[in-house]
């Protein structure tokens, strides 16, 4: 698992592949109120039929007892079922640091439409004054790698970002194109490595494999996940056994419900240099229309 | 021609109405005051000034009162110190004049939305095709040539209906008002004169602007593994047929320029390859003209984003159906049967550099560009630019090689 545009709001979002499965889950995490420490495991028995939620709900009762899950991908499967919403948005500030610690700053607006792998975001340059109205159009897709369009302003078209490129870095930041996507859960292979603390909080060290290696340039990443909300501490991405980008994130607080980092920091450790992103008036849940994130749309300052 | 007032109701009136209708409405903002000096160290046979100083200034802003609508304006003030920007204060709008007006309403549009449907309605920009430096589908874009080398697009005002479904774009422009091409003032640099000609003057004897409306469709497919689209074109040449007549008392060249009616059928090819995106686009253009050539441009390219390198390189070429023109100005087929590349390298958040270059596959002509660009602060940028032309005087590239130059401009964004 690569650091995904998901990975830029506090929470590695990945799509389930069947709507019931989600909506099980929140029916079942409503009931129970804070259901932190329910085990992953029964949660994903209880999302596997929301027509057996029922008795799936008495098993859950009996499971909030039980130590904490082992199954990586369960863990995984939770923190994606934590920070599902319709939409988001946010007004980022980008702070690059290079290897010498000089700073650019800039300031981009994000849309996101849908949830975990399945969805559609815009991001737009709103500073500094020279990349104001650059623009990106990122659609995801549950079964393979989004689609990327970038627009350009200055000369009035758009252009597809192809597979092969999305290594590079976007636009002056840390962050390369494929670090701006998300991928479903089921593109990944997930083992449990173990566990450690980040920033003082215990979590579960987990390796994530790329199932399919040719569309991504990470061989495979380490997360970790905190145990006491499910938020995402840290990624660590790899090409084969080389790190290539870390990403922590901080200042993790509840918004809307969703326990979401605010501030993120994305080093590429080959380079040395470092992009600080803060989540500014973040939204959760609000209207946004599905035609806002077309390629139309895109070309709209 | 000056603004229409009827025009400037409708694209700038409507935008207080409906403002103040919004209570949800979103303002943005952007431009840029550029101050550019271009320093040619060699005298061309037609002109001898080797500085010249321009200054722009820009500003564009976008209203947005409600989800399903949007307004666009931008205007331009511009001053040069060689005579490329007409004396006169007034608000140009047409942007058909010879040399650049001094105020000019860059675009004034707005945008309307519903489900898959867009229209843009009034002065816009409309770009098709894929590939760089050369493109040929992109039949709504007429270009300011003042300088050859370093030309900018200019707005076309019209209706632009868009339709999205699915993978599927279905675009329909229709441009009632012609805006040609700014070809280069006839007394200076740009408009290559052979030496021995060099003292008998070129009178610009107008143009011959034709009236009539243009229209294109074009349909684009996105599909998984690569994008294509076919258009279609019925409309004017924005790039002229030159006539040329001798007048005796007194001795002079009385140019004309003809913009010919053409229909252009174009394709445009993207595909991502494990290695690089190969982009492809063609058109072919034939014309009622009877002195106007039919002919095919094409373009094959390559390009891959590598580390902090973009690089774009390729071929355009062109073949030719039926010869029948004389004198063009048309550097579109100028930079045909060319090796053309550009490569841009980031140094870091600040600086770039970028290299761009069009070689002549006979070796007549070539140019070159390297280009220093370094941001400071939030607002500034300064570039550096250094321009090589050469070749031989019958090229049109070669042409020009008597217009070598370095660029520096200081910009000032906000």
């Amino acid at each position: 698992m690569s650091n995904r545009i998901a990975a830029l709001i506090g929470a590695c979002r990945w799509r389930l592949r069947a709507r019931c499965k989600i909506d099980a889950g929140r029916r079942f995490q409503g009931r129970q109120g804070e259901a932190e420490s329910l085990a992953p495991q029964i949660l994903q028995r209880a999302s596997r039929d929301s027509r057996h939620i029922v008795p799936v709900l008495a098993v859950a009762v009996f499971a909030a007892f039980s130590p904490v899950a082992d199954n990586a991908r369960q863990i995984v499967d939770e923190a994606q079922k934590r920070s599902d919403a319709k939409s988001q948005r946010y007004e980022g500030l980008l702070q690059v640091f290079d290897a010498k610690g000089r700073i650019s700053d800039k300031r981009w607006m994000f849309e996101r439409l849908g949830s975990h792998g399945d969805s559609k975001a815009v991001l737009r340059f709103t500073a500094p004054a020279e990349v104001k109205g650059v623009a990106l159009l990122v659609v995801n897709h549950p079964d393979r790698a989004s689609d990327q369009w970038m627009w350009t302003p200055a000369i009035e078209r758009d252009r597809r970002i192809a597979l092969q490129d999305r290594s590079t870095r976007f636009f002056g930041t840390d962050f390369s194109f494929e670090d701006l996507e998300e991928r479903d859960v089921n593109q990944y292979d997930y083992s449990l490595a173990g566990e450690e603390a980040i920033d003082g909080a215990a979590c579960w060290k987990i390796v994530s494999t790329p199932k399919e290696a040719k569309s991504s340039q990470y061989t495979r990443s380490i997360v970790w996940v905190r145990k006491d909300n499910y938020a995402f501490a840290r990624i660590e991405n790899y090409a084969k056994e080389q790190p290539l980008r870390r990403l922590n994130y901080s200042d993790i607080q509840n918004v809307q419900g969703i326990w979401t980092a605010r501030q993120l920091e994305m080093a590429d450790l080959r380079r040395g240099s470092r992009t600080k992103l803060t989540l500014d008036k973040l939204e959760y849940n609000v209207p946004l229309k599905d035609e806002s994130f077309t390629l139309q749309a895109l070309r709209r300052q | 021609m000056s603004l229409r007032p009827s025009v400037l109701f409708v694209l700038l009136g409507v935008l207080p109405i409906a403002s103040t209708e919004a209570a949800a409405q979103t303002v943005t903002e952007r431009g840029f005051a550029d101050a550019a000096l271009y320093v040619f160290p060699q005298d061309a046979p037609n002109d001898p000034v080797n500085v010249v100083g321009d200054a722009l200034v820009r500003e564009e802003v976008f209203v947005k009162p409600a989800a399903w609508i949007q307004f666009a304006a931008g205007l331009d003030v511009r001053a040069n110190t060689h005579d490329q920007v007409e004396d006169e204060w007034r608000i140009d709008f047409t942007d058909r004049g010879v040399k650049r007006p001094r105020l000019s309403i860059r675009r004034a549009s707005a945008t309307l939305t519903r489900g898959p449907l867009t229209v843009d309605i009034g002065k816009q920009f409309i770009r098709w095709g894929k590939t760089d430096i050369v493109t040929p589908t992109d039949r709504f874009a007429p270009r300011d040539f003042l300088n050859v080398v370093d030309s900018e697009f200019l707005g076309v005002t019209g209706v632009r209906v868009a339709v999205q479904a699915a993978s599927n774009t279905f675009d329909v422009a229709w441009v009632p008002f012609f805006t040609p091409s700014r070809v280069p003032l006839l007394n200076q640099r740009w408009t290559a004169v052979p030496e021995a000609a060099a003292d008998i003057p070129l009178v610009d004897d107008t143009a011959q602007l034709p009236e009539r409306s243009q229209v294109g469709v074009r349909w684009s497919h996105v599909a998984t593994a690569f994008e294509y689209a076919l258009s279609f074109f019925d409309g004017l040449n924005n790039l002229p047929n030159i006539d040329a007549a001798v007048q005796t008392v007194p001795p002079a060249v009385l140019v004309t320029r003809i913009y010919p009616r053409i229909r252009t059928y174009g394709a445009d090819v993207a595909v991502p390859t494990r290695w690089f995106t190969l982009k492809g686009e063609a058109a072919y253009f034939t014309s009622s003209s009877p002195r106007t050539d039919e002919y095919v441009l094409y373009v094959a390219q390559i390009e891959r984003q590598s580390g902090e390198w973009v690089i774009v390189g390729g071929y355009a070429g062109e073949a030719v159906t039926a010869r029948r023109a004389t004198l063009t100005f048309a550097p579109d087929r100028g930079m045909t049967r060319s090796i053309v590349g550009r490569a841009s390298y980031t140094i870091d958040p600040i600086r770039s550099v970028a290299f761009e270059t069009a070689v002549r596959q006979t070796g007549d002509g070539f140019y070159a560009k390297a280009e220093y660009s370094q941001a400071r602060g939030q607002h500034w940028r300064a570039t550096v630019m250094s321009v090589v032309i050469g070749g031989q005087p019958d090229d049109f590239l070669g042409q020009y090689s008597h217009n070598s130059h370095v660029e520096a401009t200081l910009r000032y964004s906000f």
